[in-house]
């Protein structure tokens, strides 16, 4: 192994629970100080590990009030025009993707998975591999709170981002939240972020599906579990094949 | 307009049902988000990276960005004005990458003008009429109550803080622009940011606990 690669694994090995050095990553990191490699390995860790994600937000709340001493410069009137027109484009291919998925058809209770699908897509505009459709189904687990119908997450064709949805809307405490993991065949679950409300969008970073076969949910703490492994019980799961 | 931290807060739950009225696919309040934030995340942006085009082409992208991840936006986590800027700043910091590997073109200074080229560095190139860096940082502490935590910081840890986060120059940049080894500028920055912490988060506290 080169010697960069070997350094590179030892920086992901780190602990970075650790509060102290999540604290000191996510300063710099907000600061703007944490550069190249470091910035990019930074931004990859942050789905799963619950500790920088707290400490980031903790920074930027600190920090970015600063730039309220900034004047500030209005845009050109084009800028606007430019982003309209790309969201305009974007639906259209959208539209079309999900036309051509039958399965969708069916479902027309889900007006929502529209507006899901559309952020699926306009992460991943080329994609042309349909995406894969998880249903978790609710396990029922005891004293939960959480409603009997599934959750459904969509896959995009490449791989690199999930969409979460529940059927119904799920009832939780103010100080829980739903974690969505990764459980391969073998070996400790990963996770995958957290979902607010039952919800919501991950960008699946490298291999973090490879070898699983399981999605599965969590009631965990508010933020995420603050150990990197799942805390609380499963109250949905659904298997998957990519 | 956006010049104090108590618009900061003020301005975040409007902004906040915009954002989720965006995340829904509302086009109409997603505009609306736009009118009212983009002129603050230009300012932002420019801080960074003060190629106007480039910085015009980042804000866009920043809003494509931001109507794609507006139904991810957990109010009860961030305030609206901070997730945007630092979508925005981020965005900004990842330019000046790219930015590092394509070829530079910047005119050298004529020989016969006999200026010291240590004198014709980054930061007199893009100096320009707007405040410095450190100008912002007092004008923001003026409007908190973060003047007295400011107070704790020498005058090279407040202008290293200031240089990294406003212009958003690396320690090594800024090394280079204080003349100073780049070791001693990693231990401001840190020392800076450790001392700004515990007292921020005091002073919150305190407003906290005088509001209840």
């Amino acid at each position: 192994m080169p010697p960069c690669a070997a350094s590179a694994q030892a920086a992901s090995d780190m602990d970075y629970s650790r509060k102290d050095l999540a604290d000191a990553l996510a300063a710099e990191y907000v600061t703007g100080t944490l550069r190249g490699g470091a910035r990019r390995r930074f931004e990859s860790l942050l789905p799963a590990h619950s500790a920088l994600r707290e400490a980031t937000l903790a920074w930027s709340e600190r920090l970015m009030p600063l730039t309220a001493a900034l004047v500030p410069v209005e845009p050109s009137g084009d800028v606007w025009r430019r982003i309209s027109d790309r969201l305009d484009r974007r639906k259209s291919v959208v539209a079309g993707a999900w036309e051509r998925l039958s399965f969708w058809r069916g479902l027309t209770a889900f007006a929502s998975v529209a507006a899901i699908g559309l952020a699926v897509l306009l992460a991943n505009p080329s994609a042309v591999a349909p995406p894969v459709v998880v249903v978790l189904a609710a396990t029922g687990a005891a004293a939960s709170g959480v409603a009997g119908a599934p959750i459904v997450a969509s896959i995009s064709g490449d791989g690199t981002t999930l969409v979460a949805r529940p059927i119904a809307p799920v009832a939780l405490r103010a100080d829980r939240s739903l974690e969505l993991w990764a459980v391969p065949a073998q070996g400790a679950p990963r996770s995958l972020g957290v979902l607010p409300g039952g919800s919501g969008v991950v960008a699946l970073r490298g291999k973090v599906l490879a070898g699983a076969d399981t999605l599965a949910v969590t009631i965990e703490p508010a933020g995420g579990s603050p150990t990197g492994a799942p805390t609380g019980p499963i109250v949905y799961a659904g298997k998957f094949t990519l | 307009m956006l010049r104090s931290p108590t618009d900061w807060t003020e301005r975040s739950h409007d902004l906040s049902r915009l954002l989720a009225r965006a995340g829904v696919g509302d086009r109409a309040a997603f505009a609306t988000l736009y009118e009212r934030t983009s002129s603050h995340l230009l300012a932002v942006v420019l801080r960074i990276n003060r190629d106007r085009a480039q910085a015009e082409d980042i804000l866009q992208e920043v809003y494509v960005n931001v109507w794609r991840a507006a139904s991810s936006f957990d109010a009860a986590q961030s305030q609206p004005l901070t997730w945007l800027t630092s979508i925005a700043r981020n965005r900004a910091i990842d330019s000046l990458r790219r930015l590092q590997t394509q070829p530079q073109m910047r005119a050298a200074a004529p020989a016969s003008e006999g200026r010291d080229r240590e004198d014709d560095d980054v930061y007199d190139t893009v100096a320009d009429e707007s405040p410095g860096p450190l100008d912002l940082l007092s004008r923001a502490a003026e409007a908190r109550s973060l003047a007295a935590c400011m107070e704790q910081l020498s005058p090279s840890q407040r202008q290293s803080v200031a240089l990294a986060f406003f212009q958003g120059l690396s320690h090594a940049e800024v090394a280079t622009q204080m003349r100073q080894p780049l070791g001693t500028v990693k231990s401001w920055v840190r020392r800076s940011l450790a001392t700004l912490k515990s007292c921020l988060d005091a002073a919150v506290r305190g407003e906290r606990a005088s509001g209840q």
